[in-house]
């Protein structure tokens, strides 16, 4: 009876966490489905559905103003990139490599940024700026926010994101083959072109194809930082939802979801440890 | 010494052989390596401590000794990838103790092999010649022939993780030797192999050594190993080399304890030096044993397990140092029998011989009274 008993509350309790699994995952991926399939609507209308049509996506790319804001957000993003990439691996390999005067410190900070707020973040940075500014001017150039201060930005946070991305590669790094390289007469230069570099260049890529995303869907810090003709497209859309959710939006945010999934997966396929098999 | 000295001398041009290090008219009896107080410290640790050491041109010599005893610590500071914190180091008379590694005319096999992953077999073996600057076709030429020397050829394009262990230790062995070093460092390079195969690459490196000629210095905590492969050993405790010797010297004379315990079984029969001929064994007996030491010296006598003869009471040869005991234990191993012999005898008196007798010999039972004699020439006295 008793036994039976268990037996029954295991098999309830199994469907129990069954059917919870299915509403997280319902939860979670309805309302990116509603999206998808409405930025497909024909109607003029948001919640009244009249229909497929891609037509709301010719709108959007027709859209002088989400054009332009889409090519700050490239131009942000690409830039921030490539600098935090760069930044981000020295600094993963200097924690890695060596012990220097205020390492400790340096290893703790640096991944701040990752926990940090965005909004505090984005406070900082805009008085951070401000203040710059002032000092600046007082020289003479008048400096103001805009596209260079939200790379800026964007480049603060993003180095913090490539180094954790970079180190964890660097951890799982055989340090012999350094040596055996050296012994093998590559100079110090020569085993980190040869060797190092090939090796850790997956964690390097999925570092920035991570830190590409980020850039592309901040919204918080771009608008605090951004001047007038510094709107990157989240801002843009964020700005134009307060005249209410038009199927423009719809279109324009599965487009911004597909390249963030698009990079997101990227690199998380680079990050995979992976036998050498080709 | 001439500049070029990483490249392959004139003989290996002559003959177009790969690897064909100074032939025996070419030595010039300047040695190898020669250490003079190396030591080496991390921090408080002294890893490595006044080793004194001459390796000759052409010797395959083996640094023995238990885990962390420095041997491997040795190695590195004869390849370059630890510098020593004092003392002299000379490779074929060029001090290069303070040289990166990439400037001396050595190479390493190492332990895991440490083979680069993303490069194939061939793109590993070119690495060496690469970084000096041979390229194309001469460079072609020289990875075929290192391939065919460590009989890989079909391998060329396989990843390092597409090979089996041994394959991986000819390939570590070709992308080394590709560059005709003046020494060969190898460090434990049969130790992430199983024992058949072992054995096996045991015979083939031997065999690759006196074929290509150059000296091959090689680390084990093997010591059945470094008895089989080398021309001599170094036997390297607590930071510190013991002795120096061919196999047969540090085998049949060790020159202490350590030395005694470590290379092969022995028997340590305590004691105290009587004179420079006789050792008082607390077992009681008073036998024949030449020694340096001073007469009072607490030591042991060393008697291998194969020279011990057993015999029956009171049937030992006129005059040879015997004990009476007890057969304690026999064991059958089908080319031998070893026999534990309890010694009687009061407190520290009290011991056990082990004998190694060929199967040839009547079979002895447990409990049967014998007594154990050798030769004194077979024995040494060690102390710490």
């Amino acid at each position: 009876m008793s036994s039976l008993g268990t037996a029954g509350a295991k098999a309830s309790a199994r469907r129990l966490l069954k059917a919870n699994a299915w509403f997280v995952f319902a939860f979670l991926y309805v309302p990116i489905v509603v999206l998808v399939v409405f930025s497909f609507n024909d109607s003029e209308r948001v919640n009244v559905w009249q229909g497929l049509s891609p037509r709301w996506y010719g709108e959007a790319l027709g859209n002088t103003q989400i054009i332009s804001a889409l090519r700050v957000s490239l131009i942000v993003a690409i830039s921030s990139t490539i600098v935090s990439t760069v930044l981000g691996t020295a600094v993963a390999l200097a924690l890695d490599r060596y012990r220097f005067k205020g390492r400790r410190a340096l290893d703790g900070t640096v991944y701040l940024p990752i926990v940090i707020p965005d909004i505090t973040m984005a406070v900082m940075l805009l008085v951070f700026f401000a203040e710059a500014f002032k000092l600046i001017d007082t020289f003479g150039p008048r400096l103001t926010l805009g596209v260079t201060t939200v790379a800026l930005s964007h480049i603060a946070f993003n180095i913090s994101f490539v180094a954790v991305v970079v180190r964890a590669r660097l951890d799982q790094f055989d340090r012999t083959l350094e040596e055996a390289a050296r012994d093998l007469y590559a100079t110090p230069w020569g085993t980190f072109r040869r060797v190092t570099l090939p090796l850790i260049a997956p964690g390097i890529a999925a570092g920035a194809l991570l830190a590409l995303a980020l850039s592309l869907d901040d919204v918080v810090i771009s608008a605090f930082t951004a001047g007038p003709g510094a709107t990157t497209l989240p801002v843009y859309v964020f700005s134009t939802i307060r005249q209410g959710v038009t199927p423009e939006l719809n279109a324009i945010s599965t487009l911004m979801l597909a390249a963030s999934i698009t990079l997101v997966v990227a690199s998380l396929a680079l990050q995979r440890p992976r036998s050498t098999t080709p | 010494m001439n500049g070029d000295g990483a490249v392959a001398g004139p003989t290996a041009e002559r003959d177009g052989g790969v690897a064909h290090g100074p032939g025996a008219e070419d030595r010039t009896g300047v040695p190898a390596v020669e250490m003079h107080g190396i030591s080496k410290r991390f921090g408080d640790v002294v890893a490595v401590d006044e080793v004194d050491l001459e390796i000759g041109d052409g010797e395959f010599f083996a640094l023995l000794g238990p885990s962390g005893c420095g041997k491997t610590t040795t190695l590195r500071m004869i390849a370059g990838l630890d510098i020593p914190s004092e003392g002299r180091l000379a490779i074929f008379g060029e001090e290069v103790a303070s040289w990166p590694p990439d400037r001396r005319p050595v190479n390493t096999v190492f332990q895991a092999y440490a083979l680069f992953p993303h490069m194939t077999v061939a793109q590993n073996i070119a690495f060496g010649l690469q970084m000096r600057g041979i390229r194309g076709a001469e460079a072609d030429r020289q990875v075929a022939e290192a391939t065919a020397l460590v009989r890989l050829e079909g391998m060329e394009q396989r990843r390092p993780s597409q090979l089996s262990g041994g394959q991986q230790q000819r390939v570590a062995l070709a992308r080394a030797l590709v560059n005709h070093p003046k020494v060969l460092l190898l460090d434990e390079p049969l130790g992430a192999l199983d024992l058949k195969l072992r054995q096996e690459m045991q015979t083939e490196l031997k065999a690759l050594q006196r074929e290509v000629g150059i000296t091959f210095i090689f680390v084990t905590h093997d010591q059945e190993e470094a008895l089989a492969m080398s021309d001599r050993v170094g036997v390297m405790s607590e930071g510190r080399l013991l002795q120096v010797g061919t196999p047969a010297q540090v085998y049949e004379h060790p020159a202490n304890r350590f030395v005694a315990d470590f290379i092969g079984r022995t028997n340590l029969l305590e004691g105290v030096v009587e004179s420079s001929t006789t050792l008082r064994l607390h077992a009681g007996a008073v036998v024949a044993a030449e020694t340096d030491l001073a007469a009072g010296t607490p030591a042991a006598l060393s008697v291998r397990p194969e020279q011990v003869r057993l015999h029956g009471r009171g049937e030992t040869p006129q005059g040879a140092p015997c004990l009476d005991g007890v057969i304690g234990d026999a064991t059958y191993l089908g080319h031998a029998f070893v026999y534990t012999v309890s010694i009687g005898g009061s407190g520290d008196g009290a011991t056990t011989i082990t004998v190694r007798a060929e199967t040839g010999s009547a079979a002895l039972a447990v409990g049967e009274p014998v007594s154990a004699s050798w030769l004194p020439a077979t024995t040494t006295v060690v102390a710490d």
